[in-house]
């Protein structure tokens, strides 16, 4: 029993079966529960992207943003130029900040040795200070000493001291590079989290040249803390755990809906969407989209398309054993993220996609297969970063001072929209009806609905419960393997349940 | 970590350098009274709720001091669970013995499913039970954000869960503690680590009739407003993104106490109105608290329902 799980978002439990040191079972519980959809219903559509941003703290962006794409196309909105190109520097610096909190804040303490730093004897400043922090804590009669970074679990820590106090450094370094991240989101969209000024018919904030440069300044820090440290720090922890390419590798279906539309008609965007399904690409079709209520604590029906998705609370249900729903794709178990949009990509023959997955598996020796796997998701979060972050700066290049962002709009009596976006943790759908001028239902697809869904109707269970499976536990009561395995996913349970 | 970070401390608040030279030691007791956390680090539990981690990460956008050198320098943050190291059932061992020691603040965002206690469970215990438990070992309970403050979005109207903030649950089940609300959504970090500081150096600063820190809530936005002399003049925005006052977009500046227009978000860098956007008013007890009561009300929507 793992429960619960840190160092993701939200209430996560995860009740596993190990036999002979393998997990043969796995069931994924999301423990949390506010029913953001029924409180959606009746109120104004204009509250919806305030509102669901709120589902959490740290995806506000692509919840807000979805909901206004969802608006958009309930209103008939056609963007500016520099409203969709506002809306990607806005998402792409919030997935730069987020992958790199990911990495270094969520998931390297499992690998990288804090108490290594305890043995440092260079001249780091940074590194020095706590050394010194680290040092007089242990020697302290604190209750728990160095915390948050201990108690941990036992397991087998990177013994590399050099490589430790580099991903140290780094972990450091990281708080404030990300914190630069958040800063160029605030810049053109208000404050983060739960950004103002993302809104249907654009972005309110106005583009002049001192926030272009505000922005590009900030731009080149992140680019060379990705180039510097964040994609060579995943390639040397890689290295060191090697079996981590062949453990968690999950259901090997993936979804993306794609994200950052290239023109203002969203006929095709940088990073593409689709569905592979055993190896093969079929373009999305978001009436394939059904949720399974079978094992969730909902009353509602099972098998039904978000767009007339219902989310009738049932806590006590018989053999339900989590408030997330099953979501499926034509009945598919599907993984979504970083590694399901560069799979998705990769196939797709997107042209930055290939180069840099290609180039990656030379310089490392690594199969394609290896993609698929727990470390694979931490080099493809890294990979796409650094996509990212370039294709940024040839954004913000595009923008034009003094044009509008924003277009004025009217709300119909009645209209529906479906706002089909990418969150860092994977594809993200908002389904909008509006009814007499109130939003009539609301129901929201998230990341991590997909990754941590519980079995479906008929028994498959989701993409983590079958990434676990097979997973070797040294030990019982350390479990850290299984915990590397689910943190892969960067799970955000508070979106998944909403 | 290091008198240098303390001096750099010492020189954004010079107000507070009498008090700072003695929390130069590391010399942690299992303390009797809140005054005696000071000369350590002191214990700090972390809990979440009916949350979305939101105030977590406004914390770690913290810029000066920044969130390291909070954790570092003022605090030991026993439990957190988006932030600590240990998982499962080791990370609960550690609120276990907090509570034998009762020696540590109790921090807490998000709001409490009063009415379906099921809606939030950690370790298979119910948060109501968790919370509990936790607030009678503290010395202080501080909630932060508006969830935990007053019961925020999951205590909105046409809720299933019967959320309300910590303050309201606490006194129906007769815990008595000292009380500390940070409301916003998300809270400003300035407004958390401020009222930290405040706390172990200081005492409980003071506080309105709703527990907030009158140092960050005593005006309105609309009293802070840099579009003020717009509204004076009556020059009224007509849509999102315009020039002027947002008053008949429906900004709730005026009902809203924060400090936010003045202060800025993410080490200052903007704020929503600043950004052309009316105050949705994140930091009120009223925080969509009405579904028939819209963040915005948009003039021309506003004319097609009278047709």
């Amino acid at each position: 029993m793992l429960d619960p799980i840190t160092r993701i978002e939200g209430h996560l439990s995860i009740r596993t079966e190990v036999e002979n040191n393998h997990v043969v079972e796995a069931y994924c519980s999301g423990e949390m529960f506010r029913g953001f959809e029924t409180i959606l219903r009746g109120r104004d559509p204009l509250d919806a992207q305030q509102i669901t941003q709120r589902i959490c703290g740290v995806c506000p962006v692509p919840h807000g943003l979805a909901s206004i794409l969802a608006q958009d196309q309930a209103y008939g909105i056609t963007l500016t130029k520099n409203g969709r190109l506002l809306r990607n520097l806005i998402s792409g610096a919030n997935f730069v900040q987020d992958h790199i909190l990911h990495f270094y804040h969520l998931s390297a303490v499992d690998f990288v040795d804090v108490a290594a730093v305890a043995k440092y004897n260079g001249n780091d400043n940074s590194l020095n200070e706590l050394k010194a922090w680290v040092n007089s804590q242990l020697n302290s009669n604190i209750l728990f000493p160095a915390a948050p970074f201990l108690p941990r679990y036992s397991g087998n820590y990177i013994e590399n001291d050099e490589l430790n106090f580099i991903a140290l450094k780094h972990y450091l370094e990281a708080m404030e590079v990300r914190k630069a991240g958040t800063q160029m989101v605030a810049l053109f969209a208000g404050k983060i989290p739960h950004p103002a000024g993302l809104i249907p018919g654009g972005v309110s904030e106005k583009v002049t040249a001192d926030k272009i440069a505000a922005y590009s300044a900030r731009l080149k820090k992140l680019r060379t803390f990705v180039d510097t440290a964040y994609l060579p720090d995943v390639i040397e922890v890689a290295k060191v755990y090697p079996e981590y390419f062949d453990i968690g590798k999950g259901c090997g279906n993936f979804l993306a809906y794609g994200i950052y539309p290239e023109s203002e008609t969203d006929t095709e965007r940088f990073l593409p969407g689709g569905v592979l399904l055993d190896n093969e690409l079929h373009a999305l079709n978001a009436a394939q989209i059904t949720e399974d209520t079978r094992f969730s604590r909902f009353s509602s029906p099972s098998g039904l398309n978000p767009n007339v998705g219902q989310s009738a609370a049932d806590p006590g249900k018989q053999d339900a054993y989590t408030w997330l729903k099953a979501p499926r794709y034509d009945g598919h178990v599907v993984e979504v993220g970083p590694l399901a949009r560069m799979m998705v990509g990769y196939h797709y023959e997107q042209p930055q996609i290939k180069n840099i997955i290609d180039d990656t598996l030379t310089k490392t020796g690594l199969q394609p297969r290896h993609l698929v796997s727990a470390l694979g998701r931490h080099l493809a979060r890294a990979l796409e970063t650094k996509i990212i972050v370039d294709r940024c700066a040839e954004w913000l290049e595009q923008l034009v001072p003094e044009k509008p962002a924003f277009v004025d709009f009217e709300i119909p009596q009645n209209s529906h929209g479906i706002g089909l976006w990418e969150a860092p943790r994977g594809a993200l759908g908002h389904w909008l009806n509006i009814k007499d001028y109130k939003i009539s239902n609301y129901q929201c697809v998230v990341p991590t609905t997909w990754n941590c869904s519980p079995r479906d109707d008929q028994g498959k269970p989701g993409p983590v419960e079958q990434a676990l499976v097979g997973t070797r536990i040294e030990d019982e009561q350390n479990p850290i393997e299984a915990a590397r395995v689910v943190r892969s996913f960067d799970p955000c349970l508070a979106c998944a349940v909403h | 970590m290091s008198d240098i970070n303390r001096r750099d401390f010492l020189k954004l608040s010079g107000k507070l350098a009498a008090a700072m030279g003695i929390a130069s030691t590391f010399t942690p007791k299992i303390a009797e009274a809140l005054n005696e956390l000071a000369s350590g680090q002191a214990p700090v539990v972390w809990l979440q709720g009916l949350s979305c981690s939101g105030c977590s990460v406004s914390f770690l956008n913290a810029d000066a001091p920044s969130a390291v050198d909070v954790l570092t320098e003022y605090v030991s943050l026993i439990f957190h669970s988006t932030l600590m190291t240990a998982t499962g059932e080791q990370s609960l061992a550690v609120i276990d013995k907090a509570i034998e020691m009762e020696d540590y603040l109790l921090v807490v965002e998000g709001a409490v499913p009063a009415a379906m206690p099921e809606a939030c469970l950690m370790g298979h215990e119910k948060f109501g039970d968790l919370l509990i438990r936790t607030s009678k070992a503290a010395k202080a309970v501080v909630s932060i954000g508006t969830c935990a403050s007053f019961g925020g979005i999951p205590a909105a109207e046409n809720n299933l869960t019967g959320a309300m903030g910590v303050a309201d649950f606490l006194e129906q089940n007769d815990v008595s503690k000292p009380q500390i609300n940070l409301p916003g959504c998300p809270s400003h970090p300035d407004w958390f680590i401020g009222t930290l500081v405040h706390v172990l150096k200081f005492g409980i600063p003071k506080l309105d009739e709703k527990n907030r820190p009158l140092m960050f809530y005593s005006k309105t936005i609309h009293d802070q407003c840099p579009r003020f002399p717009d509204y004076e003049r009556e020059r009224f925005a007509k849509t999102f993104s315009d020039s002027g006052c947002f008053f008949e977009l429906g900004c709730l500046g005026v009902h809203t106490y924060a400090d936010c227009t003045l202060r800025g978000w993410n080490s200052g860098i903007n704020n929503c109105i600043k950004a052309g956007m009316p105050c949705v008013g994140c930091a009120s007890d009223k925080f969509t608290a009405k579904a028939s009561f819209p963040l915005y009300t948009k003039r021309n929507l506003e004319h097609k329902k009278a047709e």
